[in-house]
């Protein structure tokens, strides 16, 4: 078997369809719905695509796990002993279990929820951030921007099933959260420990992690306004470790991206 | 009430332990590096094959059982200072050359349709294997003086069934037809024919000596 898995090369069954990022960011029909005014882009239950919305997001959980689980498992074989630390590669293969468990709650949620798998499409633009040569880029990329993320929008959907009346969500979406905040734990520490005596590599690997969390803010998906569907959840990342620097720094990001998106998405609509 | 100051013998009637044992410190040592070497090469690859099956049931049970395999290699490696090998990885090493040729054949297959080359390689011969070097060492050493191996052992001997039987049901249920027979037994007599050669996971005596002809029994390692 050979290193370094290329995304292009991510097994599945016949009922996965693939996309890529680029083709949602760059979707001419992205022009319109921008141009409407439908108010406050949050979930919110009293919004009469809100239920479409949630399975949608729900599916892309869904096939986030299996990148997360496929990206943690290949960091376990892809760094020989001496370059990656045994103990980060049992971290690793913790990892591999929870977030193979996360697939199975999201399935059962999905089915629970009225969706199935293949309903909605899969971009793999997760695992590729788990393709970086360096293990600890990988763990800035997945760990700390990915796992990231997932702390943003669990939280969201949390309080989506929370103020929307669904137990079932509120119940698995806090078990899943609570496994996040360790992932991202452990990037974190992860980060302190192989980067204590290399500030240059420490400083890649950030890089690395601000040009994931820009991508991973999807054009507006995640910010801290009501345009943005997923809310940046403050306090649960401040208890995975991030500083408020680190976390203003990710708002930031997110206000660019959605402002970059927003000129992509006007020149792909402009007459040429 | 008993009188609290009444002696009692320090082990209870029912207690049938006894000192003697098979394997000597080195040796239990021995055993416990070459295992942490096999859990180790055993939950990378498992981690690795995840991206490459696309059956989803199997994607996760793989995702599963590498943590299982690396929670033993934990184990393992917290064991090897208590048996006096504090550098850990001196011991981590393959039994031999023909057991370091068996871990890499196991993890060879890679493409999306070789699932049950896979799985034939881990869930019926090395796992197999596993259990019954794992029970050997578990009855052989001594029950008193190499307690904490043992306890570990049971764990994992615990999980190394469990997951020997999961493993199982999805290969009987991934082979359809009687050419999928044919390449899951072609698979083990292959893998079967190079761990044969090592004489078991930590090489010859995984399992003791065998009887000689002369029905004199010749046991273990160290006495």
């Amino acid at each position: 078997m050979k290193k370094n898995l290329p995304p292009s090369e991510l097994a599945r069954d016949s009922r996965f369809v693939r996309s890529t990022i680029m083709d949602a960011i760059m979707d001419p029909r992205n022009q319109a719905l921008a141009e409407r005014d439908l108010g406050s882009a949050k979930l919110q239950p009293g919004r009469p695509a809100a239920a479409d919305r949630a399975r949608n997001l729900m599916h892309g959980i869904f096939t986030g796990e299996i990148q997360a689980l496929e990206g943690a498992g290949r960091t376990t074989f892809d760094f020989d002993d001496d370059e990656a630390p045994f103990a980060l590669k049992l971290d690793m293969a913790r990892q591999c279990w929870d977030e193979s468990r996360h697939v199975e709650i999201s399935v059962k949620l999905g089915e629970w929820m009225g969706t199935e798998i293949g309903e909605y499409n899969e971009a793999t633009f997760l695992y590729e951030a788990a393709c970086a040569t360096d293990p600890i880029l990988r763990l800035c990329g997945v760990n700390r921007a990915l796992e990231g993320l997932a702390i943003d929008v669990f939280n969201t959907m949390r309080e989506f099933g929370d103020i929307s009346g669904d137990p079932v969500l509120e119940f698995c979406e806090d078990w899943m959260l609570a496994d996040e905040v360790t992932h991202v734990k452990m990037g974190s520490d992860w980060l302190r420990r192989l980067t204590e005596n290399d500030p240059e590599r420490r400083e890649r690997a950030l890089e690395f992690q601000r040009g994931v969390d820009k991508l991973f803010s999807l054009g507006g998906f995640r910010g801290e306004t009501d345009e943005n569907p997923i809310q940046l959840a403050r306090k649960l990342r401040a208890m995975a470790g991030f500083s408020t620097d680190e976390i203003d720094e990710i708002s930031e990001i997110s206000v660019q991206a959605q402002e970059d998106a927003r000129a992509m998405s006007a020149g792909a609509s402009a007459p040429s | 009430m008993a009188d609290p100051r009444k002696p009692r013998p320090a082990f209870a009637p029912w207690d049938r332990r006894e000192i003697p044992g098979l394997f000597d410190v080195d040796e239990s040592a021995r055993r416990v590096g070459i295992y942490k070497w096999i859990e180790m090469r055993l939950f990378e690859t498992l981690g690795g094959w995840v991206a490459t099956v696309p059956e989803l049931d199997v994607k996760l049970v793989l995702g599963r059982h590498c943590y299982h395999h690396a929670w033993h290699a934990e184990l393992w490696d917290k064991r090897l200072p208590e048996l006096r090998e504090m550098n850990t990885t001196r011991l981590t090493v393959p039994a031999n050359d023909a057991m370091n040729e068996f871990m890499e054949s196991i993890r060879e297959p890679e493409a999306p349709e070789l699932t049950i080359e896979k799985l034939v390689g881990v869930y019926r011969v090395l796992i197999p294997r596993k259990i019954a070097a794992y029970t050997y060492h578990l009855n052989a050493t001594s029950r008193i003086t190499d307690a904490p191996t043992q306890r570990s052992l049971g764990f994992i001997l615990q999980d190394e069934h469990d997951d020997w039987t999961e493993g199982e049901m999805l290969l009987q249920s991934l082979i359809e037809t009687e050419d999928e027979v044919d390449r899951a037994s072609r698979r083990q007599v292959a893998l079967e024919k190079i761990v044969l050669r090592a004489g078991g996971i930590t090489g010859p005596g995984t399992l003791g000596d065998a009887p000689d002809s002369s029905g004199a029994q010749v046991e273990g390692a160290t006495v």
